[in-house]
């Protein structure tokens, strides 16, 4: 899925200056994104942004001609379980719940765990190296449950995945493991990737990269943005 | 959603099952008020059904009830023996019989009456026959005699420290079928063993004297004034239920009027400075009036527990959301359905409110059985625990109010806003 930012500026109510503003990005689809920056440089906002998760007040994010400002929440929630994979760096397993459970459990809540879909998480869970189905997330490795995660959000094969900073709770072998899951499944899948990361060996990684600070971008290896409020 | 709820639950084992038992403990009391005070109601309404119209001595109406209907041991004044023999031959009248109470064997009260009264109010035999002779008794269907045992009658009650007349015994002789009243308790003897066996009645002047005396006035006081009038009775001796004005007092005359307007004239009759006509049922509803009362203030302890597990669980919930924010918010981050979000959390809640209504339903019956049973062995008497249609819709009305509560934290989680969820 491609995506395009267009005047994007996120405000809040008890701060002087915006948290984000992003005059222009596009991403073609299939396209590969590193985000880096420092903490409070606009990073999570912008994940939040191109989720969906956080209301859009000024500009637009579009996912293939798709405006994520015009949606409602419930139909922003619907669009990001169809089309977006997200992991997160807590991984955000459910304690009591099998690793299986785990992967299917949004497509469950939106009731879409159709056979294949379950075929699909077996599939998922022998390509990741995953061995036992049943086995109680609480009880795995945290390589392990970040590689359940990355099943969770691929498992629709979604146009875009999400990742932020998903390597930063692993170790180096974990976090390169979970790296190559993540690069492996975009190039087979097709999918457009976006990852949020400190980590620079993930980073150099991804062809593309943009750097945050203060809520702007300062540095992007397309050249192709346009700084908060200028023309170019 | 089931799987994650049971998963969440199973998790969270012990918080639940604290819930689960606060709601149950106040649902059973509710349930347990309501159910045994009904019970309470239906058995002595039973217990009184063949009851028309009992005549007694100046006094207290409840205590000639409770004495000649449930049996409950209590000095009740003797009323003389003209009245029993008038109340024979009134015309309203389509039987009379004397109730003579205070002895008693091995915990059972012995009771003094006639044939009569044990045919019209009981349903018959489960085994031997009806006394026929001055030593004969009958026992009622809870009594742990059997035919041919003997009876040593003792004044009172052993807990009173009565004593026993050794030398005097009945033979039981028949067992009447459950009524499922107090007399299932008893010990049935011919009033005249009673009268005999007190030294009275044998000699109809000094019986006679002592009506005249005022015998309204004397204390049957379970030991009975007449304690060293130890008389004798015959055996063998036939018994006569054809009674005159010159036979000794009885604390208490169960009247069968022929109609229901004769009931109401013979109770007026019967209301004056010497003599109480009640009618059992009447006596009842004024006590089920401070019973109703007595109800209330339950129910409404009960209520009030209710509210308060309500209120403290409602807290809990909302803290136990508060909580668990950031998972409510990765739920939907992964595009869990906000209607999901809140069908997990109420589904949640209210799974253990109806688990611990379901179980409070079955304790507060079972803790009513239990009464009941404790009742029926103590006193004799059935009370019984039964559902109403109107048991099922409080039930439903809790139901509904649970599924409201549950609701409240749900509705939160609703409204949460993911980013921010996420965030804290």
């Amino acid at each position: 899925m491609a995506l395009t930012l267009d005047d994007v500026s996120v405000r809040y109510a008890d701060m002087a200056k915006p948290v984000l503003t992003i005059a222009s990005l596009d991403l073609p689809a299939g396209g590969r994104l590193a985000i880096t920056g420092g903490s409070g440089s606009g990073k999570s906002t912008l994940v939040n942004v191109i989720t969906g998760l956080e209301r859009l007040r000024q500009g637009h994010v579009r996912w293939n001609g798709t405006d994520l400002a015009g949606l409602s929440e419930g139909a922003r929630d619907r669009f990001r379980a169809a089309h977006i994979g997200l992991v997160m760096q807590d991984f955000h397993l459910f304690p009591g719940l099998s690793a299986l459970d785990n992967i299917l459990l949004p497509a469950r809540l939106s009731r879409v765990a159709t056979p294949d879909c379950v075929a699909r998480a077996h599939g998922l869970m022998g390509r990741f190296g995953l061995e036992r189905p049943q086995q109680p997330v609480e009880t795995m490795s945290r390589g392990e449950m970040q590689r359940v995660a990355v099943a969770r959000a691929v498992l629709r094969k979604p146009g875009v995945i999400i990742a932020d900073e998903p390597t930063a709770s692993l170790d180096v072998e974990a976090g390169a493991a979970v790296a190559d899951l993540l690069l492996d499944l975009v190039e087979t899948e097709g999918s457009t990737l976006v990852v949020v990361s400190h980590d620079a060996r993930l980073v150099e990684r991804l062809p593309r990269r943009i750097e945050l600070k203060n809520g702007e971008i300062v540095h992007d290896t397309a050249g192709s943005h346009k700084p908060a409020g200028g023309d170019a | 959603m089931i799987r994650f709820v049971l998963a969440d639950l199973r998790r969270l084992w012990a918080g639940a099952l604290v819930v689960c038992l606060l709601v149950a403990l106040s649902t059973a009391l509710g349930v347990a008020v309501t159910l045994q005070e009904r019970a309470l109601r239906l058995g002595s309404a039973r217990a009184a059904d063949k009851f028309d119209l009992v005549i007694g001595a100046a006094g207290s109406e409840t205590q000639l009830v409770l004495s000649s209907v449930f049996l409950q041991p209590s000095p009740l004044p003797l009323l003389p023996g003209a009245v029993l023999a008038g109340l024979q031959t009134d015309p309203r009248v389509e039987w009379a019989a004397p109730v003579a109470f205070g002895d008693s064997f091995a915990g059972y009260p012995i009771v003094g009456t006639t044939t009569r009264l044990i045919a019209a109010t009981t349903p018959g035999f489960a085994e031997g026959k009806m006394f026929t002779h001055e030593g004969e008794a009958l026992v009622g269907a809870d009594v742990a005699l059997k035919t041919g045992d003997t009876v040593k009658p003792m004044h009172g009650t052993a807990a009173e420290g009565g004593h026993t007349h050794g030398e005097l015994a009945y033979h039981v002789v028949g067992r009447l079928k459950a009524t499922g009243t107090a007399w299932d308790r008893a010990i049935l003897v011919p009033v005249q063993a009673v009268w005999h066996i007190h030294g009275l009645g044998e000699e109809h002047e000094d019986d006679h004297d002592r009506a005249q005396d005022g015998a309204a006035h004397e204390e049957h006081d379970d030991g009975h004034d007449d304690h060293d009038h130890h008389g004798h009775i015959d055996p063998d001796a036939p018994i006569s239920e054809q009674f005159d004005a010159e036979d000794p007092g009885v604390p208490a005359i169960l009247v069968k009027p022929k109609t229901i307007a004769a009931a109401y004239k013979l109770r007026q009759d019967y209301r004056n400075d010497r003599t109480l006509g009640v009618f059992p049922g009447e006596v009842l509803t004024k006590l089920y009036a401070t019973l109703g009362d007595a109800k209330l203030v339950l129910s409404l302890v009960a209520a009030g527990a209710q509210v308060l597990v309500a209120g403290a669980l409602l807290l809990v919930t909302v803290v136990h959301i508060g909580q668990r924010r950031k998972q409510i918010g990765a739920l939907r981050a992964f595009g869990a359905p906000r209607l999901s979000v809140f069908l997990i959390v109420w589904l949640e809640l209210f799974s253990l409110f109806l688990t611990g209504i379901g179980l409070g339903v079955g304790l507060g019956y079972g803790a009513a059985r239990a009464i009941s049973q404790a009742v029926k062995q103590g006193n004799g008497f059935d009370l019984p625990v039964e559902f109403l249609h109107q048991d099922a819709w409080q039930i439903g009305v809790m139901l509904m109010f649970a599924a409201l509560l549950s609701a409240l934290p749900a509705w939160l989680a609703y409204r949460q806003s993911p980013v921010a969820a996420l965030r804290s």
